[in-house]
């Protein structure tokens, strides 16, 4: 995927991005990252779907987020 | 961004620094360091260093995958790359890498075919178009990016592609964590585990840590909220006597990791008996090779690969930047010789390089004594 968010680098080849998954075709999902559409490789999460935010790195996704972090003792955080 | 803006709060994060100045002892430096070059990168991007009281110091370590790459196989590299009919690609930073007889860039100006590339995938995509060359993809990145990789070499073979191989160079994260913590002398007392890698190995991965050598660890998201919120993990876990891996990315990380991810790798690579190191010398069983069963995709096995070796600049100090011996700004050459624009080591090349870190974000503090470039 090219399109990065703004302080996001994933030339440097470690780095990942949240993205928003628009559609799946197979083992391709179109993804929305910073308001640009790309294209994913979703060997890795076949159970992806539209709607789910995908943790995508050099071009595939590498899991799906499945809500907001749980530490014990932590703040929870909830969608605003 | 959902999970991502809620990660930046003020607040929240103004609250987690309250809570780690109360956690930490007066006057006792607790030495965390952060493995991943991502977490170095938005440690500095955000001020969070300011926001931490003078008892914990953070550490930057060596998961920056361009910054562990050494000289000779960029040279490697770019013996592939001179090969008649190759068209050589890999990631942006990989191009910048200087090694003995320059930058793969360096070669590119010199009549080499050598493309920047976003993915793997974009590199089996461009051999498709390119029938008459051979497409190698220069492999390099830790667990996050050996996936990638794996699931490319899976299509290759599954498309019976001819003109694509992978010079594989993939790194695994424990035999640098390990080399670290033997290290005489060790001054680190716990560990933010990388995020990214660990959403594929998963936390148990690094539970050697606490057992075998008495450090907790936190593996972490990358958001301020994220850090602050591990870094108070770490802390509370000194204050209870508990020495254990915690997950503060359990949003996306789990403790067997991804299951597929793992199968991918295993089906498409294999452990090498050694692979050299910058800054931590030749290391057993810690980088990854293609399987033989592959070598129809291999470029070690398709071309003759020089496999040379070539020492560090003397100048260069990227070496104990990388295992947290030193600050980068404690390097002599910091911001005189090597900076990003023209680089001598790797750690001011990548964007996730402590070094670089530091130049971007201006932390270029040195005691006022000493001249800058002595």
């Amino acid at each position: 995927m090219t399109g990065l968010a703004p302080d996001r680098c994933i030339t440097c080849s470690d780095e990942a991005v949240e993205a928003e998954v628009v559609a799946v075709h197979g083992s391709e999902a179109i993804v929305r990252v910073a308001g640009t559409d790309e294209r994913v490789a979703v060997d890795l999460v076949p159970e992806a779907a539209p709607g789910d935010v995908l943790l995508c790195h050099a071009g595939i996704a590498l899991e799906r987020v499945t809500g907001f972090s749980r530490s014990p003792g932590l703040p929870a955080l909830e969608a605003p | 961004m959902k999970y991502v803006d809620e990660y930046r709060s003020a607040e929240l994060a103004r609250g987690l620094a309250s809570e780690i100045a109360g956690l930490v002892t007066p006057g006792e430096t607790w030495r965390v360091m952060e493995v991943c070059g991502g977490h170095t990168h938005a440690i500095y991007r955000h001020g969070l260093e300011d926001l931490l009281p003078p008892e914990v110091e953070l550490v930057h370590g060596p998961g920056c995958p361009v910054c562990v790459i050494p000289m000779g196989r960029v040279d490697d590299a770019i013996s592939l790359a001179e090969e008649p009919g190759v068209t050589l690609t890999t990631f942006g930073d990989m191009m910048r890498v200087p090694g003995g007889r320059g930058s793969l860039l360096e070669a590119k100006a010199r009549g080499a075919d050598v493309r920047m590339v976003y993915s793997p995938l974009d590199a089996l995509a461009l051999a498709a178009t390119l029938p008459d060359r051979r497409v190698v993809f220069f492999a390099i990145g830790f667990e996050t990016t050996a996936p990638a990789t794996a699931v490319t070499l899976l299509r290759a073979r599954a498309q019976a592609t001819p003109n694509f191989a992978v010079f594989c160079n993939h790194v695994t994260i424990e035999p640098p964590l390990r080399a670290i913590l033997e290290t005489p002398g060790l001054q680190i007392d716990a560990f933010i585990g990388p995020g990214h890698v660990s959403t594929v190995i998963g936390t148990d991965a690094y539970r050697f840590i606490p057992e075998e050598y008495g450090r907790p660890v936190a593996v972490s998201a990358f958001e301020p909220v994220d850090l602050l919120q591990s870094i108070t993990m770490l802390l509370r876990q000194r204050a209870e006597g508990r020495c254990e891996v915690e997950n503060q990315y359990t949003r996306v990380v789990r403790p067997e990791g991804n299951a597929r991810a793992l199968a991918a790798m295993d089906e498409t690579m294999e452990l090498r008996d050694d692979f050299e190191w910058r800054g931590l010398g030749t290391i057993p069983r810690s980088a990854m090779r293609v399987r033989p069963a592959f070598a129809a995709w291999d470029a070690e096995a398709l071309y003759t690969i020089p496999g040379v070796r070539i020492e560090d600049p003397k100048a260069c100090r990227c070496g104990e930047v990388l295992t947290g011996q030193i600050k980068p700004w404690e390097c002599g050459v910091f911001g005189t010789a090597c900076t990003p624009e023209r680089p001598l080591g790797t750690c001011m090349v990548s964007s996730e390089g402590a070094c670089a870190a530091y130049y971007a974000y201006g932390r270029q503090r040195r005691p006022a004594e000493e001249p800058v470039g002595a």
